[in-house]
């Protein structure tokens, strides 16, 4: 149980599509006691995907419940092992930025909406839907299982940097 | 990233002329060959113009004149017009704005002062405008304004007030006027 360092882009990992879990056993409980360590250890932090801490599993967790845009609406602490989308509906813009691609962001489309379906760390599977803010952040996490960033997605030039960025 | 040198120099390129393909690779190929790294760059089509507007770096010290002279040939070629500016190690080191990000749609038909009063406005509350845009739409007869400002607010404005203060020349100007938040979420 630790906090792990996020890898960063151009580490070849965050492009490699992620193995199913076949069984939730001691590793994979380990594992996502790590992602759960290491999201709430980042600042602002709403969600971790395994792949970010340079495991290939499909394992990521979110957690909107303490931002400003998601308080209002949300499950919690959400651990996904095996996460699909099973259905989604609507489209909304967002600025995105995210932990493995430091100093930039982008205007991303996504679902407004999604249902989706995982195991969740007590290996129940769970159904659920989803939306706003929160929909958003499983989405992009999900994007990680696939090897996928959002500067895959990005449908607009407008980008720009993050607050925090000192030039260069 | 690369170690970036102590002692690299900066400079600003504008590019502007009338549009046709390979300006940006012609732009390219002379700052390639000067060994001239593209930082930071932007360029749009702004009427039948295309204007870019680059940040090069060097590694190493040269003059402003060397980066006009080998510019020249391809101004020549494409009729372009080619600016250099030298930076200063502030205007490289500077601190993003802090504060929430938002964007101003503004439109209507088109009347003097559009841009002058909404910026003044922002101005005087101290927003700083990151990005602005605009577009003349429409036909001859109804020609209709269009302009996006996307501009950091100073910390503790919040953005129901931009829309707030903006309401009064929304009215007087005759425009549609929005606010609304572009803030990034970090994920």
């Amino acid at each position: 149980m630790s906090v792990q360092k996020i890898i960063l882009y151009p580490d070849p990992v965050l492009k490699k599509v992620c193995r199913p879990v076949r069984d939730l056993d001691e590793e994979i409980l380990g594992l996502i006691r790590d992602l759960v360590d290491t999201m709430r250890s980042g600042p602002g932090s709403v969600g971790v995907a395994a792949p970010q801490i340079g495991i290939t599993l499909r394992v990521c967790v979110v957690d909107v419940s303490g931002s400003k845009l998601g308080k209002n609406s949300n499950h919690g602490l959400l651990v996904m092992v095996n996460p699909e989308i099973i259905e989604s509906d609507g489209t909304a813009v967002m600025r995105e930025g995210c932990m493995s691609v430091p100093d930039y962001t982008g205007d991303v489309e996504r679902a407004t909406g999604v249902t989706i379906r995982f195991t969740d760390e007590n290996n129940r599977v769970r159904v659920l839907e989803t939306s706003g803010f929160e929909a958003v952040a499983v989405q992009h996490e999900m994007d990680h299982l696939d090897g996928l960033l959002f500067l895959d997605r990005i449908s607009s030039l407008k980008t720009g940097l993050f607050r925090r960025k000192n030039y260069k | 990233m690369q170690e970036r040198a102590e002692r690299s120099v900066h400079f600003a390129v504008t590019i502007i002329g009338k549009d046709s393909p390979g300006i940006v690779a012609g732009a390219a190929e002379v700052l390639y060959k000067l060994g001239c790294n593209i930082e930071d760059s932007s360029c749009t089509m702004l009427g039948g113009e295309f204007a870019m507007i680059l940040i090069v770096s060097h590694n190493k010290p040269f003059s402003k004149t060397r980066l006009l002279e080998d510019f020249r040939a391809f101004e020549e070629k494409l009729h372009l017009s080619v600016f250099v500016r030298s930076l200063s190690s502030d205007e490289v080191h500077y601190r993003v704005p802090e504060g929430e990000l938002c964007m101003v749609s503004v439109y209507g038909s088109d009347r003097p002062g559009i841009v002058f009063r909404v910026t003044n406005e922002l101005a005087e509350r101290n927003i700083s405008i990151s990005d602005l845009n605009t577009k003349l739409i429409g036909t001859p007869e109804q020609p209709v304004y269009v302009m996006m400002i996307e501009a950091v607010l100073p910390r503790g404005l919040e953005i129901e007030e931009v829309g707030k203060m903006l309401k009064k020349l929304k009215k007087e100007l005759n425009v549609e006027i929005s606010v609304r938040s572009v803030t990034p979420v970090s994920l």
